[in-house]
């Protein structure tokens, strides 16, 4: 697995919302203190307590406010790697820490790990499961409800500087907001494109007239790319919150969606059908494998001449310039239905602060003083991490303009997402576990077992109507 | 301790040491018994490994037990819900789904496992010269990390590229989406854990045949028995008591194991057709949050695990051999 892609990767990981998590309800455990009176549930109470952090973790301890230095769960620093972009990445956040250490007296330690046991791993669940969250983390739009309905992220607001809040891109925050307080800063914002090896597409008769603007073309192009070796078109096959994520726009392009903006269930939707249908014809062609080439690699399947076009993200830029510097590859803007209207789903992480961590206060002063300051400093440090560590979408207006000015975006491929695959680009959306099963359950069986699409449809549908019907929590959208 | 054991080391006790007549103070130490000695002997060998086991297999359990009552939301909310998420795992159609993709797991993987592993055994039992080479092959497998199986084998099943395919097309016949295919995928899960276990099961297997005496054959042949009533009059009967080990062991593994391999190679997919009920455990847990749930499915997939194992106990009584008391 190339490591310098899971760097990039973008917000969609595996530990997301909790289902039927009802706000911020703790029951608070007493476990023999002489005043309290041990009646049969308290004592059930307390041993779960127990249960809980003996069965999900190896040590237990809750945070307490002591003096200790926070603690900053991440998967970029510290770390060492052969691949440059990595090492400034994780130099970006050293030296962010390092700083706020010099001029404050509650001291901050970096924890990394690896992107798959971060993102798909049961390291932070449990972690936050056994009383022992880490003070400040990273999160993605897919983990915020699951994150703010238990009550361990602290409101960022007070802390920030109200033109800081206005100097984000419309909608970037959304996703992070309950009731007009942000929970979490993004420090990224990650659209999402259409790849292709230039080599590839020539060899096939293509040119650039051929890019594909509609969905049918995009078949007929994939079709033109496909042989016995090589995948006309790649789509993610294994089931996951990426899956879905990278699927939504799909869904998006032709007006469909989830829920409508008043929350109501509109999943069983000719939009929603026609999205599931274009990935099953897909499958079915056999332009698109049902197993991606490489090991789901981009980088590996083009080199390899494996794959001709490959639905991914901007993150894939960087690891290109990395691992290919000799690849020539394009992009394009997702193709439209019939009467469909542009969009691509933004993804990206976000700093946030634990709410029931040793010190709540510092840990929100620590996410807004680094992303959420109009200060020159904090604004720069944005513009470094999404033109020179990364290569992303500057979450912040000023940040992508000191970005452009500073020629982080006069390459094509940079230049290209941020001028035509970003405007119009709406929020990686977060939906809890139960609405992301349903509609996973929905996509992997219209696209791989070849089911019908309006059952899958309908299915999904009623899965999500009956969890919003007893849903108790923040705004699902 | 027995009372039995208990009277006989007193009986067997030293009789000599009495105490003066007349004297003060306590009497003279006995000598322990030899069985009370073998006994505390016995308890200290064993101390170590069932604390062990009593901490991190014991405890943990028994709060799983007590955790499946709950309902909990990972964020330190905890409500008593009695049998709720027992109820609700009666209306989780993906629970018995996976359940269900278990019991075909188990179904089709602990006879294949078996049979493969004792036919291994009965190859690398012969004395030829190089069988230690093919001995230590077979075995191999076994000590590579599951999850580095999973990345290998992923890669030997890629749809164009992939080795298991090209060897397919090179013999004439068609390459198939082996992972990919919710109609295959579960057995190609069960055949690359088949291809991990053999070698163990291979060994224990071996050190069953050895057991068996070579001259019993050598009569054998000297009746003119051939290979196959060999096999069915010496082997397989006295093979019992390993064939029940395998067969418990590797039925245990089957309903609690291969979570690594799912994850890697399918992580539950195509379409749930992977989704163990260990994974789908995990799933709940770690992905949705569901700690309570995840523990009362736990505790229901054990109870299923105990009702195997109890079934195999029963059908080949425990291994023993027929005239065993």
């Amino acid at each position: 697995m190339d490591t310098s892609k899971t760097a990039g990767t973008t917000g969609a990981t595996g530990a997301t919302g909790a289902a039927n998590t009802t706000g911020t309800a703790n029951t608070t455990v007493t476990t023999g203190t002489s005043h309290s009176r041990m009646t049969r549930r308290r004592l059930l109470a307390a041993g779960a307590a127990g249960a809980a952090a003996a069965v999900t973790s190896g040590c237990g301890g809750s945070a307490s406010a002591d003096d200790g230095p926070m603690r900053f769960w991440n998967f970029y620093a510290p770390q060492r790697s052969e691949d440059p972009a990595l090492n400034a990445q994780s130099k970006w956040f050293t030296d962010l820490v390092e700083k706020w250490n010099r001029s404050h007296k509650r001291q901050i330690e970096l924890l990394y790990m690896p992107p798959p046991t971060y993102q798909n791993g049961s390291k932070l669940p449990t972690a936050f499961a056994a009383g022992d969250g880490p003070d400040i983390f990273l999160a993605s739009p897919g983990d915020f409800l699951r994150y703010y309905n238990g009550g361990v992220l602290a409101d960022l607001t007070p802390y920030m500087d109200r033109r800081a809040l206005d100097d984000y891109h419309p909608d970037t925050l959304d996703s992070r907001m309950v009731d007009g307080k942000v929970y979490a800063l993004p420090m990224e914002v990650e659209p999402l494109a259409v790849f292709y090896d230039v080599g590839v597409w020539e060899k096939a008769g293509l040119s650039e007239g051929d890019v594909p603007t509609t969905w049918d073309r995009l078949l007929d192009v994939g079709e033109k790319l496909t042989t016995k070796t090589r995948a006309g078109l790649v789509l993610k096959t294994l089931p996951g919150y990426l899956q879905n994520f990278l699927w939504y726009s799909w869904m998006w392009l032709g007006g469909g969606d989830v829920l409508d903006e008043h929350g109501a269930v509109t999943v069983d939707s000719r939009p929603v059908r026609q999205a599931l249908q274009l990935w099953q014809d897909a499958v079915r062609s056999g332009i698109t494998p049902t197993t991606a080439p490489a090991g789901d690699d981009m980088i590996s399947g083009f080199k390899a001449g494996r794959a001709g076009m490959w639905h991914s993200g901007i993150w894939e830029i960087a690891s290109l310039k990395a691992f290919a510097p000799d690849l020539e590859y394009g992009m394009f803007k997702h193709p439209l239905p019939p009467g469909g209207k542009y969009t691509t789903a933004l993804g990206g992480w976000s700093f946030c602060a634990n709410a029931k961590g040793r010190d709540p206060q510092a840990a929100a002063e620590f996410c807004a003083w680094a992303l959420g300051t109009m200060e020159d400093e904090c604004v720069d440090r944005i513009t470094d991490w999404c033109i020179e560590a990364k290569r992303d979408i500057a979450p912040r207006k000023s940040a992508l303009r000191r970005g452009t000015e500073r020629g982080g975006y006069d390459d094509w491929a940079m230049k290209y997402m941020k001028e035509e695959v970003f405007p119009g680009g709406r929020p990686e959306p977060r939906y809890p576990p139960v609405v992301y099963k349903a509609m996973s359950d929905a996509l992997q069986g219209s696209m791989l077992a070849g089911r019908d699409v309006g059952e899958e449809a309908a299915r999904a549908a009623q899965s999500v109507e009956a969890y919003v019907r007893s849903y108790k929590g923040a705004s699902l959208i | 301790m027995t009372l039995h054991g208990t009277a006989r080391s007193q009986a067997a006790a030293p009789t000599t040491a009495k105490a003066a007549p007349g004297a003060d103070g306590p009497g003279p130490r006995r000598r322990l018994g030899r069985r009370h000695r073998e006994w505390i002997a016995a308890g200290l060998f064993i101390a170590p490994d069932a604390l062990g086991l009593a901490v991190f297999v014991g405890l943990p359990m028994v709060l799983s037990v007590v955790l499946s009552f709950f309902q909990v939301s990972g964020f330190g909310s905890y409500e008593f819900v009695g049998l709720g998420n027992y109820a609700r795992m009666m209306d989780d159609p993906l629970f018995w789904e996976s359940m269900r993709i278990t019991g075909v797991y188990v179904v089709v993987l602990v006879p294949l496992l078996f049979v493969v592993s004792l036919g291994l055994g009965l190859l690398v039992r012969q004395r030829v010269p190089g069988v230690g080479v093919f001995r230590t092959l077979f075995f191999l497998p076994y000590v590579i990390s599951l999850v580095v199986v999973g990345l290998l084998w992923k890669f030997m099943f890629d749809d164009q590229v992939g080795v298991v395919n090209q060897g397919l097309r090179a013999a004439g016949f068609a390459g198939h989406s082996w992972l990919g295919d919710p109609s295959t995928a579960l057995y190609s899960v069960i055949a690359v854990f088949v291809w991990v276990m053999m070698g163990y099961y291979m060994i224990i297997f071996l050190a069953g045949l050895q057991e068996i005496p070579r001259e019993y054959y050598e009569a054998a042949r000297i009746d003119g028995a051939g290979p196959w009533t060999q096999f069915r009059t010496i082997t397989w009967p006295l093979l019992r008591p390993t064939s029940f080990f395998v067969l418990l062991m590797s039925t245990v593994a089957a309903i609690t194991g291969g979570f690594e391999l799912v994850f890697v190679l399918t992580e539950g997919g195509p379409a749930n057709s992977t989704s163990l009920a260990i994974f789908y455990i995990y799933q709940q847990a770690f992905v949705f949050g569901e700690y309570g749930y995840a523990s009362a499915m736990g505790t229901v997939l054990v109870l299923a695990m105990l009702l195997c194992s109890g079934a195999i106990f029963k059908a080949t009584r425990g291994g023993r051999f027929d005239d065993d008391r």
